[in-house]
């Protein structure tokens, strides 16, 4: 009867247990890598490490993918949604078409950082405070820079990518930015420290700072966002998920370059292809042929090792791994793949094995049909004009190359040594619909500048002001005071064509940014503060004694010198000691008391002035007229 | 107490009154004698590179092999266009840079000055080094002409290869701007002032496109000069030229890290202004002197370098010279080491001097040591002033002057008046205790009217067509020497007014020529130099007196010094009319001062002094 009832108990659970499986979500983790060949002999490599976790477990401390050092942080600092982004290099967009994932995964040279925190603006301040210190701490950046004065609320430019709980106090978007920030190798280690799988398996295998840091181009991404079915979902049906994004364009003949002869020495005339039209090549003058067709490169090559094997956490939905994105007609060879695919463009998808090493061998091959590159929605740059180190000038370019009018959001976040004359502020071809400025506090904060313009179609827009440079204070300069202050890069952010239909594939809006500028300050004679300390110590070595001698020093005759208190003491107390030594040992005594003053007597100025000679003072010695100095 | 009563009463010296014109001769003595004490070797020292991140001649150049065979082919390509219109040459050369990986763009430019226009297209490419951060960037350049009109084939070739050499590299903190302008003096110019937007206006002289792509902010650019063609030269030494318009110099470091490079790493000698075979010599490092402030005090440009200055930017051209057994690999070598050296820079070159005078590729005299030069000749014309002045504001002893008549005998003393001064007591004549007020206004009015003159003759010299500038210039010289006699026949002005006018003349001058040294250290030396006579003349009686004063002051004029200028370079084909044409475009297109400073500086203090001495022949009596 009871083991009945067991039975009939545990199999209710079971079912109970297995009907609600579903809904609840569950710890997932994939791995996605994408390669496509880019025009001049570059390899566009996206590496995306994508963790999920139910909001349950992470209130719990229970993860599994999702890194615990990162999660600890965002929770403790009350962060509904982080993203940060460490780059280098400049992506070529004349050559390469448009930026990858819309530029929704890269920032500007150096750091940046934005984030949705909870609570007021005062609370906010404090735990974006915490949040950069920490993140600085984990990620071995020096992100505890990004102070109030390089913090911004951007209104227009960020819009979030998960769903916001509604029912929290309202969360508060800050953004700052580092451009002097160099990303390094030390920045790549605690990033892969953060993957489950540590960069010793799967296509986290391949990265290596050598490689990465020798890329063109190259970004480092950490987005962490809430993910819900819909918008009035329960808590427990969210997700936060982590995506780390690792995207490099990497030149291939340099990256495939032995690590250890680096040097790009010139080659062997016979390596050369030579120009044979012209009509005086010959054996000592050879025209450089430019290159054509596609130069072959492997995965062990170009990254210097092949992916050891697959990540055996997370599940394998058969999605495949890597993607790689050739013509049709490209040969390809992979070698140790679980599976593989190739679709009707020409993409080939492949899937790793566990502990099987995985190669993708591309051989030298003649022009194959180009793939066509998308423009990208919008050629940006920004340059300072003028000379001098009292004032200069901005001047942004925008370029549309299409033949429909853009839409973009400009957004310029200025230190405050530069300040900006909103007044000189002209547009030429375009129009500026709104914007948004809060001028900036010396010390305190910097510019916020978000312009909304419209680009007519074909057409290119020029963004002028004029600015003024700050003064600083001398401890205020960097060590390499001469070389100028960075001032962090434009982000442009392309708004979508048609908001009406959000399922639209063309409707995402892109992100590109500017480069950073050097803005060189007056900086000043840094060794003047030491000249005035000699000056002046100097002035009163020499000149104070000099005339404080010459207003107190008085020449007395030697026998007139009274003895100070100290010296007759001290004689007593000798003739005490002597007296008692000689009791003692009952030697014969020929101590006499010593009297004569030492070379230098010292004399109370007072005692001097007021003319008190004291007769115990005389000496046996020769009345010496002698200088008494103080 | 001694000592004061005792200046108290040296104001009422005779002696003080004689003495400035002493002083003022001294003081010019002194000036010139301390630039010829300039080249030895107690007033000089050795060059040393300041900035300690430049480590000149560390790296290992690997520029050679095959490379020269494509230097070869580009020097080919090039002397194949050298018949070619600029638009075909450019598209040609754009291509080439393309082909490496630059970024190209083309730059359209024309001036307008003395009549006539230059015109012309730069093209450049941006190596945008694959890890740098945009923010800075360095120049090599060449002009397709170098400045002495010669086609500059090896240099454009080799600025091509160390492009394609230096595009494979991926250690370049900064882009590498890679320039060829169609000639060395203007193109340059445009180039610079377009990439810091400073003329984007149009006007009446100049147009200057803007630039279609730039790059961050520029640290130092260094130009080749190789004019040779396929057929190939050696060259014995490099001659490295420095100087920038207005006298502006590049930072020591550049010229000692390029010195270092060549002469150390590469064993390659090197010269400067062109001088060669020089044995370190007295003689031979005052002729780098004098050679250098030729160059310094006219201020033009020099070669392609010369346009960065104005903007801070550090820039020197390496020319070949002679015939030796370098070539262009081992120039190559060169410019490879100088640019590793500069991309190791951390900040803008500041450590090392911006004002120097070079003796030779190794000595040089820094500022401390050469500046009291130009001073003492500028403070030789203060002392003159100051001694004008005082004597303005007295009233003058009477003379004993035949011509003049008087109430007084001219033995009888003039009243007299006892001064007691403690237990002194002197005699001492009346007018010497009057003190006596100075009319300003008709002096001042004077030399505002003057100054203000002087932008005409400026004006007609640099804007009028070139072949009416040796007419322009010979009207100017009559109406230059007629007019101090006419001014002081027409000016109800006695002695102390035309002593005013000058004291106040000499002292705008010495002030001006002051503040000059510090600025462009030669043109002042020079300019007080030529000048020297003003401090000198003063109101003479009679009239041979005056016509020997005004001969000597029209001998040191600045229309004399501009004939004699022409006269020295007819050797060189350029005749009056070459020079003039080349002022006229030195201020209009280039920016360069020194017809400033020649007409609205020196003429005015010229016909002042003009004024002065004949204001004693015309001139009213007390």
């Amino acid at each position: 009867m009871k083991l009945r009832d067991l039975l009939q108990l545990s199999s209710v659970l079971a079912l109970f247990t297995l009907s609600h499986a579903s809904s609840i979500p569950n710890q997932e983790y994939s791995e996605h890598l994408y390669l496509k060949p880019l025009a001049n002999d570059h390899l566009h490599a996206d590496f995306n490490f994508t963790a999920t976790t139910p909001v349950a477990d992470y209130d719990a401390q229970h993860f599994r993918y999702f890194p615990r050092s990162l999660a600890q942080i965002l929770q403790y600092t009350h962060t509904t949604e982080l993203h940060l982004r460490f780059a280098l290099g400049r992506w070529d967009e004349e050559q390469w078409g448009s930026r990858p994932r819309n530029g929704r995964r890269e920032g500007g040279t150096g750091v940046e950082l934005w984030a949705w925190i909870e609570g007021q603006s005062e609370e906010a301040d404090e735990r974006w405070s915490d949040l950069v210190n920490s993140l600085s701490g984990l990620f071995c950046a020096s992100l505890n820079f990004v102070d109030s004065t390089k913090t911004i609320r951007p209104v227009l430019s960020f819009e979030p990518e998960g769903t916001h709980p509604s029912g929290s106090g309202g969360s508060q978007l800050l953004h700052g930015m580092l451009p002097h920030e160099v990303v390094c190798t030390e920045n790549l280690t605690p990033f892969l420290k953060m993957l489950p799988c540590k960069g010793k398996a799967g296509i986290s295998s391949l990265l290596d700072g050598h490689k990465l840091f020798d890329a063109s181009w190259q970004s480092m991404a950490v987005d962490v966002r809430p993910v819900c079915p819909s918008t009035n979902s329960r808590k427990d049906e969210c997700v936060l998920e982590i995506q780390q994004t690792v995207s490099m364009a990497l030149s291939i003949p340099r990256s495939m370059r032995d690590r250890h002869n680096p040097i790009p020495r010139p080659p062997p005339i016979e390596e050369i292809e030579c120009d044979d039209s012209k009509v005086w090549n010959g054996h000592d003058t050879c025209y450089p042929k430019p290159s054509t067709g596609d130069l072959g490169w492997s995965l062990a090559k170009v990254f210097g090792r092949p992916i050891k094997g697959a990540c055996p956490l997370g599940d394998a939905d058969g999605a495949g791994d890597i993607s790689l994105d050739v013509p049709l007609e490209r040969t390809v060879e992979a070698q140790g793949s679980a599976s593989s695919e190739t679709e009707p463009s020409g993409l080939r998808k492949f899937s790793l094995q566990a502990a099987t090493d995985f190669d993708v061998v591309l051989p030298r091959q003649d022009t194959v049909s180009s793939s066509s590159s998308t423009h990208p929605p919008l050629y940006a740059s920004r340059q300072m004009t003028g000379y001098g180190q009292e004032r200069g000038g901005m001047h942004a370019t925008l370029r549309n190359p299409h033949p429909y009018p853009q839409k973009i959001v400009y957004l310029e976040s200025l230190p405050w040594y530069l300040k900006p004359y909103m007044h000189t502020l002209e547009i030429q071809h375009g129009n500026i619909e709104k914007m948004f400025y809060t001028p900036a506090l010396d010390r305190v904060r910097g510019t916020h500048l978000e312009l909304v313009i419209e680009i007519p179609a074909d057409s290119t827009v020029e963004l002028n002001y004029d600015f003024e440079k700050a003064i600083l204070r001398y401890t205020e300069y960097p060590p390499d005071a001469n070389r100028g202050f960075d001032v962090a890069p434009a982000v442009i952010r392309v708004l979508p064509r048609n908001v009406s239909d959000p399922a639209d594939g063309n409707n995402q809006d892109e992100y590109l940014r500017t480069t950073s500028l050097l803005l060189p300050l007056p900086t000043p004679d840094f060794s003047m503060p030491y000249n005035v300390i000699i000056l002046t110590s100097t002035v009163i070595a020499l000149g104070f004694g000099s005339i404080f001698n010459m207003l107190i020093r008085k020449f007395v005759l030697l026998e007139e010198v009274p003895a100070s208190p100290l010296k007759t003491k001290v004689t007593m107390l000798k003739e005490k000691i002597a007296a008692l030594l000689g009791k003692t040992s009952k030697k014969g005594s020929d101590t006499k008391p010593s009297e004569e003053p030492g070379p230098a007597a010292v004399i109370d100025p007072n005692a001097a002035l007021n003319g008190s000679t004291d007769g115990s003072a005389l000496t046996n010695g020769s009345a010496k007229l002698r200088n008494v100095k103080g | 107490m001694g000592l004061s009563a005792r200046l108290l009463t040296l104001r009422r010296s005779p002696v003080l009154l004689k003495l400035p014109p002493y002083l003022s001769a001294a003081c010019i003595v002194v000036g010139v004698v301390w630039l010829l004490l300039l080249p030895l070797n107690e007033y000089s020292r050795q060059t040393y590179v300041s900035e300690n991140a430049i480590l000149p001649g560390q790296v290992h150049t690997y520029f050679g092999g095959s490379e020269h065979n494509v230097f070869r082919a580009f020097r080919q390509e090039a002397y194949d266009q050298k018949d070619a219109s600029e638009g075909h040459r450019n598209a040609v050369l754009g291509r080439i840079m393309r082909e490496s990986g630059l970024k190209v763009a083309e730059q359209p430019y024309s001036y307008y000055a003395a009549g006539e226009e230059i015109a012309g297209t730069n093209v450049y490419g941006i190596l945008q080094g694959p890890r740098a951060d945009a923010t800075e960037a360095m120049i090599i350049m060449a002009g397709w002409k170098n400045f002495e009109g010669l086609v500059n084939y090896s240099g454009v070739a080799l600025v091509l290869t160390l492009a394609r050499y230096f595009s494979r590299w991926s250690i370049w903190s900064k882009d590498i701007i890679v320039i060829i302008s169609p000639e060395s003096t203007y193109g340059p110019i445009a180039w610079v002032d377009a990439y810091h937007s400073t003329s984007p206006i149009v006007t009446a002289t100049q147009n200057i496109s803007a630039l279609p792509i730039k790059s961050g902010a520029l640290q130092a650019a260094v130009a080749i000069d190789y004019p040779v063609g396929p057929w190939g030269h050696r060259f014995d030494k490099i001659d490295i030229q420095y100087d920038g318009l207005n006298g502006a110099l590049p930072n020591l470091d550049l010229l000692n890290t390029a010195v270092s490079v060549a002469s150390g790493q590469m064993n390659i000698g090197c010269s400067l202004h062109g001088i060669s075979g020089h044995k370190d010599s007295y003689n031979d490092r005052l002729r780098t002197i004098a050679a250098g402030l030729a160059t310094q005090s006219l201020g033009h440009a020099t070669g392609p370098h010369s346009a960065f200055m104005p903007y801070h930017i550090d820039a020197i051209t390496l020319k070949t010279v002679g015939d030796g057994w370098h070539d262009e690999m081992s120039l190559g070598r060169v410019t490879e080491s100088l640019i590793r050296s500069v991309n190791n820079l951390l900040e803008h070159l500041h450590q090392s001097f911006f004002f120097y005078i070079l003796l030779n590729a190794n000595r040089f005299v820094s500022i401390g040591n050469y500046l009291p030069a130009a001073m003492l000749i500028a403070g030789s014309f203060t002392i003159s002033a100051l001694a004008l002045w005082v004597q303005s504001g007295r009233a003058p002893l009477p003379e004993k002057t035949p011509a003049q008549p008087t109430d007084e005998k001219a033995s009888a003393l003039p009243p007299m008046e006892l001064v007691k001064a403690g237990p002194d007591a002197a005699l001492v004549p009346k007018p010497a205790l009057q003190s006596v007020d100075r009319h300003l206004f008709l002096p001042a009015l004077t030399l505002l009217s003057i100054h203000l003159a002087s932008f005409i003759p400026l004006y007609l010299l640099t804007h009028l067509p070139r072949s009416f500038l040796p007419p322009t210039l010979h009207a100017l010289t009559a109406l230059s020497l007629l007019l101090p006699p006419t001014l002081s026949h027409l000016l109800p002005a006695n002695t102390r007014d035309l002593q005013t006018l000058q004291s106040l003349s000499l002292l705008l001058l010495s002030a001006t020529l002051s503040t000059l040294a510090t600025l462009n250290f030669s043109l002042a030396f020079l300019a007080g130099l030529l000048a020297s006579p003003l401090a000198f003349v003063r109101p003479c009686r009679s009239l041979p007196a005056a016509v020997l004063s005004y001969a000597v002051l029209a001998a040191l004029s600045p229309m004399s010094v501009t004939y004699g200028f022409a006269a020295w370079y007819w050797g060189r084909g350029m005749g009056l009319e070459g020079v003039l044409a080349e002022f006229a475009r030195g201020w209009e297109a280039q920016g360069v001062w020194t017809m400033g400073v020649v007409w609205c500086v020196w003429w005015p203090a010229w016909v002042g002094g003009g004024v002065g001495v004949w204001g004693g022949v015309f001139g009213k009596r007390t």
